[in-house]
């Protein structure tokens, strides 16, 4: 005990009072009445916290109930038969799967092989319309001019790029939108990566957003993913891969996409 | 002096809290009603002060908490050892290094969503970049959750230690455990340290107060210590070690004569030997306790031999019995009185002594301390002493003054009858003289002034370094001026190769820059207006500054004499980089001070307009509490009054 510590001290000396054990266990009873209390009196977000809270602890309290009320022995059962009566071997293999399963599994399989190889996880997208794309900015000395266009969504340029002479550039790709980094999930491994952006492969809305590297929903754009230690059949170490932008950037701040393998 | 207390550490929220309040915070201080249908740059703003607002909330939390914890670096040793002893120094720092790195990311999402707002073209685009920016500043708290964990728990503890001051007159308890020494703190202060017959009672310090020789003393209890080496010591053990080795005191060292402590005396007097390297430089007092239990004469020879060779190493030996209270004075006044002596020793041998040493007054000493009690005789070798003190000499002192003044006006008497008589030039000579004094003593004013000014105490002071770096050359050459030295510009040419390394284009003072600028900017293009200020004084290099000003203004259309000192272009561009990375991030992209001021001031200007228009915004805002339609104009009905 520190020397700071007078309530422990005092305690020690004096213990505590001689119906604390009482207080407390009424205190504690009676805290279901207060929170319901609060539950009814409490308004706007106050109210939408506290109910949250008080779902999540009443979610688990049910779910512990669910679980004390629940037979332990029931999938027990049916495994015990397979001990108990001997089987000829001929039958052995066969037990293990049910006729559904593998016939579903089939399917699975067959359906997958019929999409081909370049299905991506976001086939369709929704089309944008270049007046959502692009911003016009008026120039000339009278304001008149309006053939300049601002790119209004995510971008990414080369590293080595240079803007043109003001007077001659017509898409402006503001800085503060250019993009240089990607989260990429790898759908195998479950993990997500930060990974440099290599370039735009395609953007299915325009060839001109390809070209001009506007990067929306759909999206393919080549990762540099030298750090995640691919390699191909041959051995060589995969540095660059293609992934699909699951997200709207411009909505989000950031670039969200999936590895294609 | 630095007050030793960390009850003044605010406490550090939970993760989950800390979120809880910022964003509670944000709701309630921004406004919070928006529509679709207000103008765009409107909703911008809308959630860019909520971004903001949020990211300053977050920051500004971080920042308390980063200066309110001690860093270890610049607290007394002792504390610092205290700390790394109690909650592991690396621990310590990695949780405080954490919490700025924290600050550090929220800074960046906060100004990256800032930036992507400024492009928000609907009102669900700018909402969703404001979720995101939120929710990206409270995951990185949500991250920080073991490190806020560990600091509100070393907090707390902090909160608890005894504040101990690591500077004034300190005796420090040591010993094995269980020899008596919480008794001993019991006895001669009200520290209240819990005593009892097992061993390891005490587990942390406990600091108590006393008065010895109308002065405080600090008393510290320690846990007792274990012979062992330093590296299994524990925790608890490493607690005195720690004060022993860094508290500049008086060790009081206590041995249990009746061995009830289970150590032998020889054991104890192992210790002793084996933590002595920390009782360098300190006054030492061996206290043998529980004398009402065992007395000296008891002890064995063997036993007195040992304590013999405590004794040899400096140590003062003293007995008693803290449970009788025999030798407890004793043993306290002993412990005082050395360490006194040697803290005065100490002073007197610093230099601080001199500034107290001549305050104290030395006159009506008499040769003999003795004399100072005998009785003045009435009669002395044969005469009366009362005949040689003058009964009125009051009255002839102040005769003689009198006759003192009538002299000193005969005297300028005479010297007018002289001054007719003497000639034109001597008048002039003298008038020359007369001037010159007085405009000496005008100076000599003004520079006791100045000097008075700079001396006030309330007021930002600079070390001498940096004023001389924001002295620029046209100051130089004024002051030289004035001292009668003409400067030749070429025997400036290395100095300015100096001044400009150190101070850039900014080495000028702005009164200088705005008046060079004034003067030269209007015909120099392409070339700073700095450097066509800075220049003309070089060039002219004339006795005072407003002869370089003259200069200047002769200079412009003389190219030569303006190219006479050459100027390194190189040098200068490579400092205003090396100034402008030295910046903060705010003033990162600017290229001088002069932009900096601009800066600011077109920031404000616009502030200033935007309050007046009244588009900051809030939920309650009257936009106009008179509007026109209702004070102006004919009533079409009713009257002034109702309508």
């Amino acid at each position: 005990m520190a020397q700071g510590d007078y309530i422990e001290l005092f305690r020690k000396r004096q213990g505590r009072r001689f119906d604390h054990e009482e207080r407390t266990r009424k205190k504690e009873a009676r805290g279901n009445h207060l929170n319901s209390a609060i539950a009814k009196k409490v308004r706007g977000l106050k109210a939408k916290q506290f109910n949250k809270k008080r779902y999540a602890e009443k979610a688990v309290m049910k779910k512990k109930i669910k679980m004390h009320g629940e037979r332990l022995n029931k999938h027990q059962v049916a495994e015990q038969r397979d001990d108990s009566e001997a089987v000829p071997a001929y039958l052995l293999d066969r037990e293990g799967m049910s006729h559904a399963k593998v016939l579903s599994n089939s399917i699975k399989q067959k359906r997958k092989e019929k999409a081909g190889k370049w299905n991506v996880p976001i086939p369709k997208v929704k089309p944008m319309g270049e007046d959502e794309v692009f911003k016009i900015v008026k120039s000339g000395k009278r304001q008149k001019k309006q053939w300049k266009r601002q790119v209004n969504k995510v971008t990414f340029v080369g590293e080595s790029f240079t803007r043109k002479p003001p007077k001659l550039e017509r898409f402006i790709r503001p800085a503060a939108l250019r993009f240089k980094k990607a989260h990429v999930t790898h759908p195998e491994l479950k993990a997500t990566f930060n990974l440099d952006l290599i370039g735009i492969k395609k953007n299915p809305q325009s060839p001109l957003y390809t070209s001009l590297g506007v990067i929306t929903k759909g999206t393919i754009i080549e990762v540099n993913c030298s750090d995640l230690g691919l390699v191909t059949p041959s051995g060589k170490v995969v540095w660059g891969k293609y992934a699909q932008v699951t997200n709207h950037p411009e909505n989000d701040g950031c670039i969200n996409a999936v590895l294609l393998v | 002096m630095v007050v030793y207390n960390f009850k003044k550490i605010e406490t550090v929220p939970t993760a989950a809290d800390f979120i809880d309040v910022v964003l509670s915070k944000t709701q309630r201080k921004t406004p919070t009603v928006v529509h679709p249908g207000y103008n765009i740059v409107r909703i911008r703003q809308f959630y860019m002060r909520k971004v903001k607002f949020t990211h300053t909330a977050y920051s500004e939390k971080l920042t308390q908490i980063l200066t309110d914890f001690p860093r270890l670096d610049d607290i007394h040793p002792f504390y610092a050892d205290l700390i790394n002893v109690l909650y592991d120094r690396d621990h310590f720092k990695l949780a405080l290094g954490q919490m700025n790195i924290a600050r550090q990311l929220i800074d960046r999402v906060g100004r990256d969503y800032a930036k992507l707002l400024k492009y928000g073209d609907s009102l669900y685009r700018c909402k969703t970049l404001k979720r995101a920016a939120l929710g990206r500043m409270c995951t990185i708290m949500k991250r920080q959750k073991g490190a806020l964990e560990y600091l509100e728990q070393v907090r707390r503890h902090m909160m608890r230690l005894p504040s101990i001051d690591p500077t004034t007159r300190t005796i420090i308890v040591a010993g094995y455990p269980n020899v008596g020494k919480s008794s001993f703190v019991n006895k001669v202060t009200r520290a209240n340290v819990e005593v009892q017959p097992y061993a390891f009672t005490t587990k942390s310090l406990y600091v108590g107060h006393m008065d010895h020789k109308y002065m405080r003393w600090q008393v510290i209890d320690t846990p007792g210590v274990l012979d062992k080496p330093l590296e299994e010591r524990n925790t608890i053990e490493m607690q005195s070690i720690t004060a022993l080795a860094h508290l500049h005191c008086c060790v009081l060292y206590v041995v249990d004569i009746s061995e009830q402590c289970g150590f032998s005396i020889q054991q104890q007097v192992a210790l002793f030997d084996s933590i002595r390297p920390l009782f360098h430089n300190k006054p030492l007092v061996v206290a043998i306790n529980k004398i009402d239990v065992r007395t000296e004469a008891d002890l064995t020879e063997a036993e007195r031999a040992a304590l013999r060779t405590l004794e040899t190493n400096g140590a003062t030996i003293v007995y008693m019995s803290t449970f009788t209270e025999e030798g407890v004075m004793d043993v306290k006044s002993a412990a005082c009185d050395l360490l006194l002596a040697q803290r005065v020793e100490q002073k007197m041998a610093s230099t601080k002594v001199e500034s107290v040493i001549n305050r104290i007054r030395t006159h009506w000493q008499l040769k003999t301390p003795a004399w100072v009690n005998d009785i003045i005789p009435e009669i002395m070798d044969g005469k009366n002493i009362m005949d040689f003190v003058d009964p009125d000499i009051d009255r002839l002192l102040a005769e003689l003054e009198r006759e003192e003044e009538q002299r000193v006006e005969l005297a300028e008497m005479e010297a007018e009858e002289q001054d007719e008589d003497m000639d034109e030039e001597r008048v002039e000579a003298q008038n020359t003289v007369r001037a010159l004094a007085k405009s000496i003593r005008k100076k000599k004013g003004i520079l006791k002034e100045k000097a008075r000014m700079a001396k006030k105490n309330n007021h930002p002071t600079l070390s001498r370094a940096v004023a001389a770096r924001t002295k620029s050359l046209g100051e130089f050459v004024e002051h030289m001026g004035q001292m009668g030295v003409r400067t030749a510009s070429k025997a400036l040419s290395n100095l300015r190769g100096k001044a400009t390394l150190k101070g850039g284009a900014d080495a000028l003072p702005a009164r200088e820059r705005r008046a060079a600028t004034a003067g030269a900017s209007t015909e120099r293009r392409g070339r700073s207006p700095t450097r066509g200020g800075d220049e003309d004084a070089m060039s002219t290099g004339g006795s005072s500054y407003a002869d370089s000003m003259v200069g200047h203004k002769r200079a412009r259309g003389d190219g030569k004499k303006a190219n006479q000192v050459p100027r390194d272009r190189s040098s200068t561009a490579r400092d205003a980089a090396k100034v402008a990375r030295s910046r903060s991030p705010s003033a990162s992209g600017l290229r001088d001070e002069a932009q900096q001021v601009k800066l600011l001031k077109l920031g404000r200007n616009k502030a200033f307009k935007m309050s007046k228009n009244g588009r900051i915004e809030s939920d309650r805002r009257i936009p106009d509490l008179k509007p026109k339609h209702l004070y102006s104009g004919k009533r079409g009905n009713g009257k002034t009054d109702w309508r």
